[in-house]
């Protein structure tokens, strides 16, 4: 199967193509910190180029896997509807994986690394901005896969100590763990306070690898309606959260 | 020639089928209904449902127009000016969709859009309205004149330097109690209302007593348009008064606002025809809806033309009317395109 994959949650832009012999083309735009991310202008050519790389046209790919976040809302937005639109123009299938499962998953089989993670407790750590990051925690389960033991959410970074101790929780034991993701890069400083290993700074382990997305796109079911492919938000608009809080006052005041 | 085009610049979700004759073979419009609570559009909320319908509003579409993508031959959306996260929901669907098929691609700007609904057939079978003509837009989100040469080309010759109109009338509304969006509950309340009760900035009453919107002798000379005084002098007008009376006079205080507004369109719309020596005069947007604005259009001496109001305000049909006319990108110029959030006028 031929499964044209993508992420867009962190500001980078990652494409692959999963070829029938399970070969792996991929791209990347990896924006610099003054540079806007791509997600809008470097998707679909990145696209256009692996396929032609490939040798094969948009009718060959047979299913596309996008990076549903948690990450940037709008980049987020960008990839599911590309991978929508791109889905529906072909009538091909259509799967979304966890942007945080992907970076966990290629991270935690990084054999041989100096950075290979012990027993395989991998944390993602994904910019949120405004401050938090969206946190995760997985283990290993076999060679080829993690499990999750602390679905994502939105904290401060002084504030990973929750996550591990939920993890822990879940039967991840004590041992050490590797933090990886932009957001551990970020707040490096106050993630290693927690006794985390944090790769060095421009470890291809900090980036979600659309290779990763196809492949576990690959196993996951194809969705029957494309407009069930949504962001993992993992926040509410803010205008929601603003407007509870002046009923909520509303509320006590009566 | 079939295109298919979308439009998500605000808080509409649309999709539509149309000819190269200008024929609108399926117009679907998704309003979201969402934002009233919030007293206006929340640019995150709208993009979230933009995503949560958009495939759907496309499908339906298509299924309304009775085509396949197999029979489209051009795409099509806005993009921009607009809500930024908005509109490249609507664009990134709009170009995977184009280019997973490798078919051309045309971006548009949602003003030319307005301007566009003119050179649609009418759903009855209205012939299209040809350039040259001026052209006014009055919406939530842009208030504007513009001249129309022909049908790719058009110059703006004013446009509002603060509030839009449509957004006046829906501030006055709320001011008044009427809620959001309140635009249309004015109008009905301004119908049993004296339009001359109080005299405020824009109106004729307000001018003929020397006063010139704001007053500034460069917004004078020029077809520029101001609606925030007018919402100021509402909001202190309705304090100074007790309560009691502004109950009593809620009517008045509707109708003479409305006035205002529509004075100040018109006051433009007659000064624009008089300088160009146009004849012609098309008028788009939500607030084109307003019965008393059209009132006064009939009685210009101009021939004018308002397309039925599905066309005038945001759809997608008047994006592949612009289309046509406008530049159409070949597989794979148009992969990097990105929207953009003011201006108009594609690069
Ligand atoms: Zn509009």
């Amino acid at each position: 199967m031929i499964v044209l994959g993508f992420d867009t949650a962190t500001r980078a832009t990652a494409v692959a193509l999963m070829l029938d012999d399970r070969e792996v083309l991929r791209a990347r735009d990896d924006p610099g910190p003054a540079e806007h991310p791509g997600h809008a202008t470097r998707l679909l050519a990145m696209a256009d180029e692996l396929l032609a790389t490939a040798g094969i046209g948009w009718r060959g790919v047979e299913r596309v896997a996008v990076g549903l976040g948690p990450g940037t809302f709008t980049g987020l937005r960008v990839g599911v509807a590309t991978a929508r639109g791109i889905a529906q123009s072909l009538a091909i299938e259509l799967v979304g994986v966890s942007s945080s499962l992907a970076l966990a998953t290629a991270a935690a089989r990084a054999p041989g690394e100096r950075d290979a993670p012990d027993e395989g407790r991998v944390l993602a750590v994904i910019d949120a901005r405004r401050g938090e990051v969206f946190a995760a925690a997985y283990r290993a389960s076999g060679r080829r896969s993690v499990s999750e033991l602390a679905t994502p959410r939105a904290i401060a970074p002084d504030q990973l100590g929750s996550v591990i101790a939920l993890a822990q929780e879940q039967g991840a034991g004590t041992g050490a763990w590797l933090a990886v993701g932009d957001g551990a890069v970020r707040y490096r400083p106050q993630l290693e306070a927690f006794g985390v290993t944090i790769p060095d700074d421009f470890s291809r382990l900090h980036l979600v690898d659309a290779g990763t997305v196809c492949e576990l796109g690959m196993r996951e079911r194809p969705v029957t309606a494309y407009e069930q492919i949504l962001p993992d938000y993992r926040r509410r608009p803010d205008a929601e959260l603003a407007l509870e809080s002046v009923a909520g006052r509303g509320a006590v005041a009566r | 020639m079939r295109i298919l085009a979308l439009e998500t610049s605000c808080d509409d979700t649309c999709a539509a089928v149309v000819t190269g004759d200008g024929r609108i073979r399926s117009n679907v419009i998704s309003s979201q209904g969402v934002h009233d609570r919030f007293g206006g559009v929340v640019p995150e909320i709208a993009s979230r449902h933009h995503l949560e319908l958009v495939n759907l509003v496309v499908q339906q579409a298509l299924a309304d127009a009775d085509v396949t993508l197999e029979e489209i031959e051009l795409v099509a959306a806005t993009q921009g000016p607009g809500l930024v996260g908005a509109l490249l929901v609507g664009l990134s669907t709009a170009k995977a969709l184009a280019a997973a098929r490798e078919l051309p691609f045309a971006a548009v700007d949602h003003i030319q859009g307005h301007v566009a609904a003119n050179f649609l057939v009418g759903p009855n079978g209205e012939p299209a309205f040809e350039p040259p003509f001026l052209c006014l837009i009055a919406s939530g989100g842009h208030t504007l004149l513009a001249q129309v040469a022909e049908h790719g080309r058009f110059a703006v010759l004013g446009r509002t330097l603060d509030d839009a109109a449509g957004e006046a009338f829906d501030k006055g509304a709320r001011m008044l109690g009427l809620g959001y969006p309140g635009g249309a509950a004015l109008e009905r309340l301004a119908a049993g209302g004296d339009p001359e009760a109080f005299s405020f900035p824009g109106s004729r009453a307000e001018r003929s007593q020397g006063g010139g919107g704001t007053g500034r002798q460069a917004f004078a000379n020029s077809l520029d348009f101001s609606f925030a005084g007018l919402k100021t002098a509402l909001l202190y007008r309705l304090r100074e008064l007790p309560e009691a009376q502004v109950r009593e006079q809620a009517a008045d205080f509707a109708a003479s606002y409305q006035a205002a507004i529509v004075d100040s369109l018109m006051l433009r719309a007659e000064q624009a025809l008089e300088r160009t020596g146009q004849t012609r005069l098309a008028v788009g947007g939500g607030v084109a809806a307003n019965g008393e604005l059209r009132r006064r259009l009939r009685a210009l001496k101009a021939s004018v033309h308002v397309p039925p109001r599905e066309l005038c305000t945001d759809n997608a049909a008047m994006i592949a009317s612009a289309a046509l006319q406008g530049r159409q990108l070949a597989y794979p110029a148009y992969l990097g395109l990105d929207a953009y959030a003011t201006g108009e006028g594609s690069p």
